[in-house]
């Protein structure tokens, strides 16, 4: 395009339409399969979301369990193993904590506390 | 008794000898069993911390503190952590005793020998005047001033509740304080004769060299075998109904590590000293399991895992005893009922570093706490294994009688609970310098001393032998 300003040629010399310069751009249809595409993309994120804020909120609960200091310490031992303790001594920890840990027997972020930083892949 | 026993059969030796000889049946234990399964260990990992023991022995004894607490100073006394203290109120805290030692040594100070500073001797005793006493809960520590003698304590460890108040500068003044009462006792439900024995010996201190001791282990072999005098004798031989050998059955020397400085091809062909001193012991054990059910514990000097509890030692040192199925290895501490009634035994390793740290010899007449916890210095001053879902040394129920092996004398004292309790605590000598053992009657739980000796006197020249009750 011509930036450069000529005083003649400020107005077109023909009359032209204003989609000279914007061209009018036919937005395509999209076909039912990429819809379908799109939605499930939006969809996964969605679930994707909705399962990270459930880990998360887990994970408090699992932290409050392993910070409350009744318990004993927390390092060094798995989480079932320092519930199971609780049991036996007597101090009533709570069940839903114990199903929690047992529901994600194999992931290591329910396993065990870590010491340091938490990562949460995003 | 013993010898009363022996005393009123008539003297048979001299008599010319008979076609069939008398023979004595030796009395059956009618049961036995082991109660010693929570100081097995299976998996060991070390990779957890201690603060786990200390947790749960406090939060085990604090219900049992509580409530003595409430019984010795009121009902409504008031029980406190110590992030609820405040100045000037009088009130109870339970938490664990630490008393802080100067000499002790610690892994820091080694660490600064890097840094050219001057290493610590090894000591035999840690207290100084200056140690301190400081009670631990599960959030914070004081400092416990007055009111308690730091002398009195051994090393820390236990439970023990405190009454009074805190001072200005942060510390706690005491005025009375307790330890938990024992457990619950269950009867004891003993054999109704006056004839059953249980022969207890420690520190056996074999591969030493020393030939009076040695004399003095083959004495009380065949005594109890009953290969040794009279008719008497041996019938009352023949009512000891188990024998026990509680740890220290090498000597000191076993342990020198000489080898290890020497250059290797001096040292190539060269045995270790224990393997004669396993050798012998192998031939006494099977001597005594022929004839006598034995339990043998490990000791300090045995080998066997340093931290406490130790494993039993393994069978396959011992190819001709472990046949027998007389011959029982177990772990110490040893916790047992024979016949009703329930022992706990101990090698004393936990006395050894008592005597590291009080001025008192006899402390096993002192506090009864030692009756509630095998080893209430441990993972202090005595090693220990990381347990973490419970402390296997707190005991749960009152045994009849405690034994601890290896003390330097016989000493012998009953103690009575608040609750009827009856515990007999005993201190075995060690054999290898007093050639005294102990025989307890299961009937009326007493316990005799019996010592073997050798009169070796150089001027005389008849060497006299010595079978004293």
């Amino acid at each position: 395009m011509d930036y450069s300003f000529k005083l003649e040629s400020k107005m077109p010399k023909k009359r032209g339409l204003i989609t000279d310069t914007y061209k009018m751009v036919r937005k395509e249809k999209k076909t039912k399969q990429e819809e379908d595409e799109e939605k499930a993309k939006e969809e996964v994120a969605r679930n994707l979301e909705i399962e990270r804020k459930q880990l998360e909120s887990n994970l408090e609960v699992l932290k409050q369990f392993d910070l409350f200091w009744e318990y004993g310490p927390c390092i060094g031992i798995t989480r079932l193993q320092r519930w199971e303790r609780a049991d036996i001594l007597g101090l009533k920890p709570p069940v839903h904590v114990r199903d929690l840990i047992l529901k994600h027997k194999d992931d290591p972020l329910y396993l065990q506390r870590r010491a340091g930083r938490l990562y949460l892949p995003r | 008794m013993f010898s009363d026993q022996a005393a009123q059969k008539g003297s048979t030796l001299l008599t010319p000898p008979s076609a069939k000889g008398p023979s004595f049946d030796r009395v059956r234990t009618c049961s036995y069993s082991n109660r010693s399964e929570r100081f097995r260990l299976g998996e060991r990992s070390y990779a957890r911390q201690y603060a786990h023991i200390y947790a749960t022995r406090l939060i085990q004894m604090r219900p049992m503190l509580e409530q003595r607490a409430k019984q010795k100073w009121g009902q409504d006394v008031m029980i406190k952590k110590l992030c609820e203290l405040q100045m000037g109120e009088v009130c109870c805290v339970v938490g664990t005793l630490f008393k802080h030692m100067e000499l002790q040594p610690s892994i820091l100070r080694e660490i600064s020998e890097e840094h050219n500073l001057l290493p610590q001797p090894p000591r035999a005793k840690y207290i100084d005047q200056s140690d301190e006493l400081i009670l631990e809960d599960e959030l914070q520590r004081i400092k416990l001033e007055e009111g308690i003698d730091i002398q009195k304590f051994m090393g820390g460890g236990a439970i023990i509740a405190v009454f009074g108040a805190e001072k200005e500068d942060g510390k706690f003044i005491v005025d009375d304080y307790c330890f938990a009462d024992l457990p619950p006792q269950a009867p004891m439900t003993g054999p109704e004769t006056d004839r059953w024995y249980v022969l207890l010996a420690s520190g056996l201190g074999l591969g030493s060299g020393n030939a009076e001791s040695l004399l003095g282990m083959q004495l009380l072999v065949d005594m109890v075998t009953g290969q040794l005098g009279d008719e008497g004798e041996q019938s009352s031989a023949a009512q000891i109904s188990r024998v026990v050998l509680a740890g220290n059955l090498l000597s000191r020397q076993m342990q020198s590590k000489d080898s290890l400085n020497k250059a290797k091809y001096l040292t190539k062909k060269t045995q270790a000293a224990s393997v004669e001193a396993i050798k012998m012991l192998d031939e006494i054990l099977v001597q005594l399991s022929a004839s006598v059910p034995v339990d043998v514990l490990p000791g300090e000097f045995d080998p066997t895992n340093y931290t406490f509890p130790q494993q039993p030692l393994h069978h396959c040192m011992f190819p001709m005893a472990a046949v027998y199925p007389t011959m029982q290895l177990v772990t110490n501490p040893f916790q047992a009922e024979i016949d009703g009634v329930r022992y706990v035994l101990q090698s004393c390793l936990e006395i050894v570093y008592l005597f590291l740290t009080p001025t008192a010899l006899d402390t096993l007449s002192e506090e009864e706490y030692a009756v509630i916890y095998t080893t209430p210095t441990a993972p202090d001053t005595l090693g220990c294994y990381p347990f973490y879902l419970k402390d296997p040394f707190v005991l749960e129920e009152c045994p009849h009688v405690y034994f601890c092996g290896n003390a330097p004398v016989f000493k012998m004292k009953e103690v009575k609970g608040a609750d009827g309790q009856k515990v007999l605590l005993v201190a075995i000598p060690e054999f290898s310098t007093t050639q005294t053992a102990c025989l307890v009657n299961l009937r009326t739980l007493e316990c005799q001393p019996i010592s073997f000796s050798a009169f070796c006197d150089a001027e005389e020249e008849e060497n006299e032998m010595n079978v004293s009750h």
